[in-house]
């Protein structure tokens, strides 16, 4: 991978794991979402029994070469329940399909979650003073001391997660993804075949663009690709992320292989093809997932992507994500794997997340997969690799090189060893 | 011939999956049963084509012979705010009813994209049939009565007209040796997945009649932009067993893991 003779390993190394380690795995353990807060210090898993579950870094040891990805639960909260749409008959699942932080303003950390048909705000804060000295009477009845009523004391810390808003009833279809918006007021949410313009202070209503374009922008979605009739359907869509910096500007992938680039203001589309986007931290470059590649797109240049990953998962829907200095990006797999790719050597390495292979802090070995009937060490054939364990969920810490990624329901976070040069 | 058993296989696969997704939790997933359709739809024409040896497959006309029992078939499995397909003709909400509405619009339409005498001559035929039942039914409401319309083209409370019969018998030659009517064959075919427990052993004929169900589901889907395995199509009748088969693993696995 480092192009400087051993490739036996890695730079990578296993931090941790989260989560039950026996094969017997609930349901309701497997976990569907995961997310870095803006400042990394913070770790969001969703799962599918609607639970979030916040790590939070370790304060401590704060020079670089000591491993700084130690995370501990911070806090826990049931975010969503399951519900039944009497309407439909339909029930709707309480498992957690994205979870995106809001920029932090106040001490407090907002986040959004959402499962297939509602979103939720959530603010988590921290208590440490609890007021104390309401009543006038010591428990024995002596009267208190009036300089002793009404203070703080000190409190083991607390961190309440409290919901403050619920914004229902907007999608009628499956909701794949949230994406806040750089003005830090408004939000989209997507589902297969819409995308919702929110802003956050208002529940009851979502957001159209008025636009010449009044095709693509009209009733109360800002896309809407639902057919007249249903039977002529052939695309949905699959993902929606606003630029990370400019505010009139989104995009959304399709399943059929095209992204469209959005822009509120003229509603002037372009057409590439792909099935999962990412933005950059720059907001210069697009990363789009598509069946079989991984394509990085310059902004600028719509005829051909700049860069083309190729990879080999064809159903599964495999988050991508970029790493803080948008000089490499990562993708989930099967077989537990995941691949990292460098962009400017153009390299990739394939790693396996597993409490098996190896203890924390040591470097993982790189995997190749063949085709060819030989097996060397660390390979393994295309054919062996096991469909049911898949990487679909993973997040890249924004500014140190620490990697989140979930397995069925285990939670593994990964450290770049610098000195291993 | 080894590739007709994977075919096989996959098709039985694809409409376990499609089948299982509709008792799940949380309701049909549209991505999902689009991409498992489109995989059905593939390995349905793998599956089939060697009943035209030697002849140039042409998908688009088996399509547009079928299109009439896309309707049952696809409301069943994609309407989103249905569960079973029991009920497939009960509109939840005002935007669903319209769009119903204009299904019987729409369904001559594509009647209309076919180029052959033969289906106008059925499109001819289905109409009158069609709103001449829906006439006679007691129901009075536009919304309504275009249900009876549905209904009597999909055959959930009508027996078939005889045009049906002919017109289907000519354009899949599959069907041939079962004489019944496409609709009872319809009925019976997408009762099985529910009677086959949890549809996934099914038996050859039981995969023939679904064939037929799900032979051209989506006229959307008539593929012009690159649906998965092509090579078929492209081909001017000159099928190779081993690139189909090659053509075919990848797709065995992966919807054996979706």
């Amino acid at each position: 991978m480092d192009g400087h003779g051993d490739a036996a390993q890695s730079r990578w190394c296993l931090s941790q794991v989260k989560g039950a380690v026996d094969d017997d795995v609930a349901e309701a353990d497997i976990i569907s979402a995961v997310e870095f807060n803006h400042s990394g210090e913070l770790l969001a898993t969703g799962d599918r029994g609607g639970r979030i579950v916040i790590f939070q870094q370790e304060p401590e040891n704060k020079s670089p070469p000591v491993c700084r990805a130690e995370y501990s639960v911070y806090s826990t909260f049931q975010s969503h329940e399951p519900e039944f749409d009497y309407l439909k008959s339909l029930e709707i699942e309480e498992k957690i399909n994205k979870i995106r932080w809001l920029p932090q303003k106040n001490a407090a950390h907002f986040l959004l979650s959402t499962n297939d048909k509602t979103i939720k705000l959530w603010k988590i804060s921290e208590r440490d003073k609890r007021p104390e000295g309401y009543n006038l009477k010591e428990e024995d009845g002596r009267f208190r001391h009036p300089s002793s009523l009404t203070s703080l004391r000190p409190m083991d810390l607390m961190v309440e997660a409290s919901p403050r808003r619920v914004y229902a009833n907007a999608h009628t279809y499956h909701i794949n993804s949230i994406s806040v918006n750089s003005d830090n007021e408004t939000y989209l949410s997507a589902d297969d075949l819409r995308v919702n313009l929110w802003h956050l202070d208002y529940t009851d209503r979502s957001f159209s663009i008025l636009s010449s374009n009044a095709a693509s922008y009209c009733g109360p979605h800002i896309v809407d690709i639902k057919p007249t009739n249903m039977e002529e359907l052939t695309e949905v869509i699959t993902a929606s992320e606003f630029h990370p910096l400019q505010c009139n500007t989104f995009v959304y992938g399709s399943s059929k292989g095209s992204v469209r680039l959005c822009d509120m203001r003229a509603s002037a589309l372009c057409d590439q093809h792909s099935k999962h986007v990412k933005f950059s931290h720059s907001g210069r470059y697009m990363m789009t997932r598509d069946y079989l590649t991984l394509k990085i797109w310059d902004l600028h240049m719509e005829s051909q992507p700049v860069e083309t990953f190729q990879n080999d998962c064809i159903f599964d829907k495999f988050e991508c994500c970029w790493k803080g200095d948008d000089s490499e990006v990562m993708s989930g797999s099967y077989n537990n794997f995941f691949r990292l790719f460098e962009r400017e050597g153009q390299q990739d390495v394939t790693l396996e997340a597993s409490w098996e292979s190896g203890s924390p802090g040591c470097p993982l070995k790189p995997w190749r997969v063949s085709t060819g009937s030989r097996r060397k060490r660390n390979e393994i054939g295309v054919d062996c690799l096991d469909f049911s364990r898949k990487v679909l969920y993973t997040s890249w810490h924004p500014q140190e090189n620490i990697l989140a990624l979930a397995t069925v329901n285990n939670l593994y976070i990964f450290q770049e060893k610098l000195d291993e040069f | 011939m080894e590739y007709k058993v994977e075919a096989h296989r996959i098709m039985s696969i694809s409409l376990g999956k499609i089948y299982n997704s509709r008792v799940q939790r949380g309701g049909i997933k549209l991505h999902k049963n689009l991409l498992v359709s489109l995989v059905l739809r593939s390995a349905r024409q793998v599956y089939l084509s060697d009943y035209y040896s030697g002849a140039c497959l042409n998908a688009q006309g088996e399509r547009e012979g079928n299109e009439w029992e896309i309707v049952n078939s696809e409301r069943e499995k994609f309407p989103p705010s249905v569960t079973d397909h029991e009920s497939p003709e009960e509109p939840q909400n005002e935007k669903e009813r319209q769009s119903l509405e204009k299904e019987a619009e729409s369904e001559a339409n594509r009647v209309d994209c076919s180029s052959t005498s033969e289906e106008k001559h059925y499109q001819d035929a289905v109409l009158p049939e069609t709103l001449q039942e829906a006439t006679n039914e007691p129901k009075e409401s536009p919304s309504e009565s275009t249900q009876a319309e549905l209904d009597a083209v999909t055959g959930d409370s009508q027996p078939p007209p005889k045009t049906h019969v002919c017109s289907n018998r000519k354009r899949s030659a599959e069907d041939s040796e079962s004489g019944n009517s496409p609709q009872k064959r319809t009925k019976i075919a997408s009762a099985s997945p529910k009677d086959d427990g949890e549809g996934e052993e099914m038996d050859t004929s039981n995969v023939s009649n679904l064939i037929t169900i799900f032979g051209s589901s989506f006229s959307g889907l008539l593929s012009k932009d690159g649906a998965k395995p092509e090579a078929e199509e492209e081909d001017s009748g000159q099928i190779c067993c081993d690139q189909m088969l090659k053509n075919l693993n990848p797709w065995s696995t992966a919807i054996v893991a979706f």
